[in-house]
This record gives C-alpha cells, structure tokens and sequence, in this order.
C-alpha cells in the first residue's frame, strides 16, 4: 500500500534525466539551462525506463574526454613532433641549481606572505632566475610561520561573551645564495624586484667579504678618503656667529621663543 | 587668557578619507607636536642639566609649562582612520576593533581570516 506512491517517485525521477542526456549529447548546455528542459520533460514520459536507466551515465562523459585532455598527454603529443626548448621544458621540471664550490654565504633572501601559492611560486621563481645567474643556491627554506591572532567582542560591551577570533599567518621562504659575484647578487635582487610578485614581500641581507690584508687597502686609501671628507669636516664645529650671545637668557629671549609668546596672548 | 589652538591649524584641510572633528584635532596635535619637538627638548635639557646655573633652570621650566598644550607629545591618541573612535584602536591596522571586524569578514584586510583552532 505505501510503497507503491515512493516508487512512482523514483520512477519520475529517472524520466526526468532523459531529455537532459539529450542535450548534452548534441550541445554543450550550461548549467542555467535547466529550466526549459524541465518544461519538455511531459512528453518524454512515454520513454521506456529500462533504456534511460543505463544511458544517462555513461553518455555526457564521452564528449568531455575526448575535448579535453590531461596535462600529461598533451606535453607527450607536443613531444611526437618536435620538443620543446630546453628552456620551457625545464619550467614543467624542478628547478635547476648550481653548485656551490666553498659553500660561503653572500645573500639571505626572505620571501614573506600571508598565501601559500604566492610565496612557493615567487621562491621558485627567484631559484630559477639565480641559476641562469650562474649563482649557486640553497633553499627554499620554510622559516617558521609567524600566527598573529585578534579577539573581537562580536558587538557591544554588553555582549562580551560573544567574541569572533581572526588570525594572520605569514609564510616565510628563506634563499640563500653561496658564493657568489656580488654584482650577480645585486642584479639577481634587482631583476626580483623588477618581477615582484603580488603579495609577497622580499628582505635581502646581503654580505661582502674582502680578503685578509683589508688594512693595508684600507691604510693606502685613508688619504683619498680624507680629502673627499675635508669639506664636510670643515663645517664641523661651532657656528661662526653663535658666539655673540654667550648668554642662555639671550637664547631664551630670542625671537623663535617670543614668537610663541605673542602668539599664546 | 585662554591659549589658541586656531594657531595649529591648517589654512586647508590636509587629511583625507575618514574625516571628523576630533580627528582634525588629534591630527593638529601632532603637527604641532612634530614642529616644537626640538624647543620642547632643547628645553627639557636645560631643566634637567645641574651644572647650568638654578635660575636658567626654573626659566627654562616655566618656559616648558608655558607652552601649548597641543605640543604635549601626551595629548596625542591614536584614533580610528575609518571611523574616528578613539577606543579598542588596534595598532596594527590602525583602526576600531568594530571597523577591523566589518573589514575583515568584508575581506578588505589582506591575509587576515577567521581563525579557529
């Protein structure tokens, strides 16, 4: 007795999928066109159940592989013919390096932002831009996030047991580069900057190193630095004409002081 | 005898987005502020220097307490810069923790979401 209006109900459900196959069969529909067809759907009741019951599944599925393929297949098709540059074929690799000969630190290179995507891509980004540099480098390394959290009562004072939590998490990448010219390094953080990415913030720490007789370099240049200093350092000093009021009362009674006299009456 | 403020304030409106009166006022205050610093300094030096002599020092004292209240680095308070209250102002985004709250679930504060943990 019950069961039998629950089947009537499956039953409709399952007529109603046909003139829907149908469609797709011929033209790609988008989703907002479902409402005409639901108007056609009381002619196609007269269709046979046992047919609408296997075709709905498997037939919009054909057209949608055939047009799109994966990733994979298309860069192997691509491969058929003729190869891509070496160029373009390493952006779908990992990133190439060189390798350090002494392993000496010369740039640390942050990367800050509050998205992940942005931060992995702008370090991938940087890693291969430092190997066509000719500059070895080590990273990207995940420094530790930095988790900012605000409370909020969610309404007034009175309400104050209702409070909503927001947080702000910062990802940081660092990159660090080994042994490098250091005009490479400077043209490697300049072609960044260049090519900053949205959203996420850069920080270079930057080291020089000389070799071991420094003093004697720097003994032989005093004398050029001094005479390049000498008309700054003749300006240090007293001033000329400060010495005609000695007196701290004349400083007090100046004019820069009386002006903010006359102008507070 | 009462002290001006007029005197701190600008011939045009030099602030923009969210403007109010106690916004302006604050804001004057540290423009005023900004400017007498190195007075306010040179001053404060001179009364705390023991080896100037005792009457240079309590005219340099009067001269601090003589002058406008709107150079007093304490009159400055931060304020919000979308609604102008002065409470539950976060540094951070320099606004009202009402204003931080629309802002944030409208998605208008980069990286800031709800958290739950």
């Amino acid at each position: 007795m019950f069961s039998n209006p629950t089947r009537s109900l499956i039953g409709a459900g399952k007529r109603l999928r046909v003139p829907l196959s149908a469609r797709w069969q011929s033209t790609p529909s988008t989703p907002n066109a479902t409402s005409p067809e639901t108007k056609t759907a009381s002619p196609a009741e007269s269709a046979p159940i046992s047919d609408t019951q296997a075709t709905p599944t498997t037939n919009p599925e054909q057209p949608a592989e055939q047009r799109v393929k994966e990733w994979s297949e298309r860069l192997g098709a691509l491969g058929d013919n003729a190869r891509l540059p070496r160029s373009v074929q390493a952006v779908y690799m990992r990133p190439l390096r060189r390798k350090a000969e002494y392993g000496l630190p010369v740039c640390d290179l942050q990367l800050r932002s509050y998205s992940v995507e942005n931060v992995e891509f702008f370090a991938d980004f940087a890693i291969r831009a430092a190997y066509y540099l000719n500059l070895p480098v080590s990273g990207p390394v995940p420094l530790p996030r930095i988790t900012e959290r605000w409370t909020v009562p969610r309404s007034n004072f009175v309400h104050k047991k209702s409070q909503e939590n927001f947080e702000r998490i910062t990802l940081r990448r660092l990159i660090q580069i080994k042994d490098g010219n250091p005009q490479a390094v400077q043209a490697w953080l300049a072609f960044l900057r260049k090519h900053a990415f949205y959203g996420v913030g850069m920080k270079a720490n930057v080291w020089e190193h000389e070799s071991l007789d420094v003093s004697k370099a720097m003994d032989q240049s005093a004398s050029e630095v001094q005479k390049t200093l000498e008309p700054h350092l003749s300006q240090f000093g007293q001033r000329q004409d400060n010495s005609s009021g000695n007196n701290i009362f004349d400083t007090l009674d100046s004019d820069r002081f009386a002006e903010r006299k006359t102008a507070r009456a | 005898m009462s002290k001006m403020a007029s005197m701190f304030r600008p011939k045009r409106l030099d602030l923009s987005g969210f403007v109010n009166t106690r916004l302006i006022r604050d804001h004057n205050k540290r423009n005023a502020f900004e400017q007498t610093e190195p007075e306010r300094q040179a001053l404060r030096y001179m009364i705390r220097n023991t080896s100037l002599p005792q009457r240079v020092r309590a005219q340099a004292q009067l001269q601090l307490s003589q002058m406008h209240a709107y150079t007093r680095p304490t009159q400055i308070k931060n304020r919000c810069v979308a609604s102008g209250t002065a409470r539950a102002v976060f540094r951070d985004f320099r606004m009202n923790r009402f204003q931080f709250r629309m802002q944030a679930l409208a998605g208008d504060l980069p990286g800031v979401k709800k958290a739950s943990w």
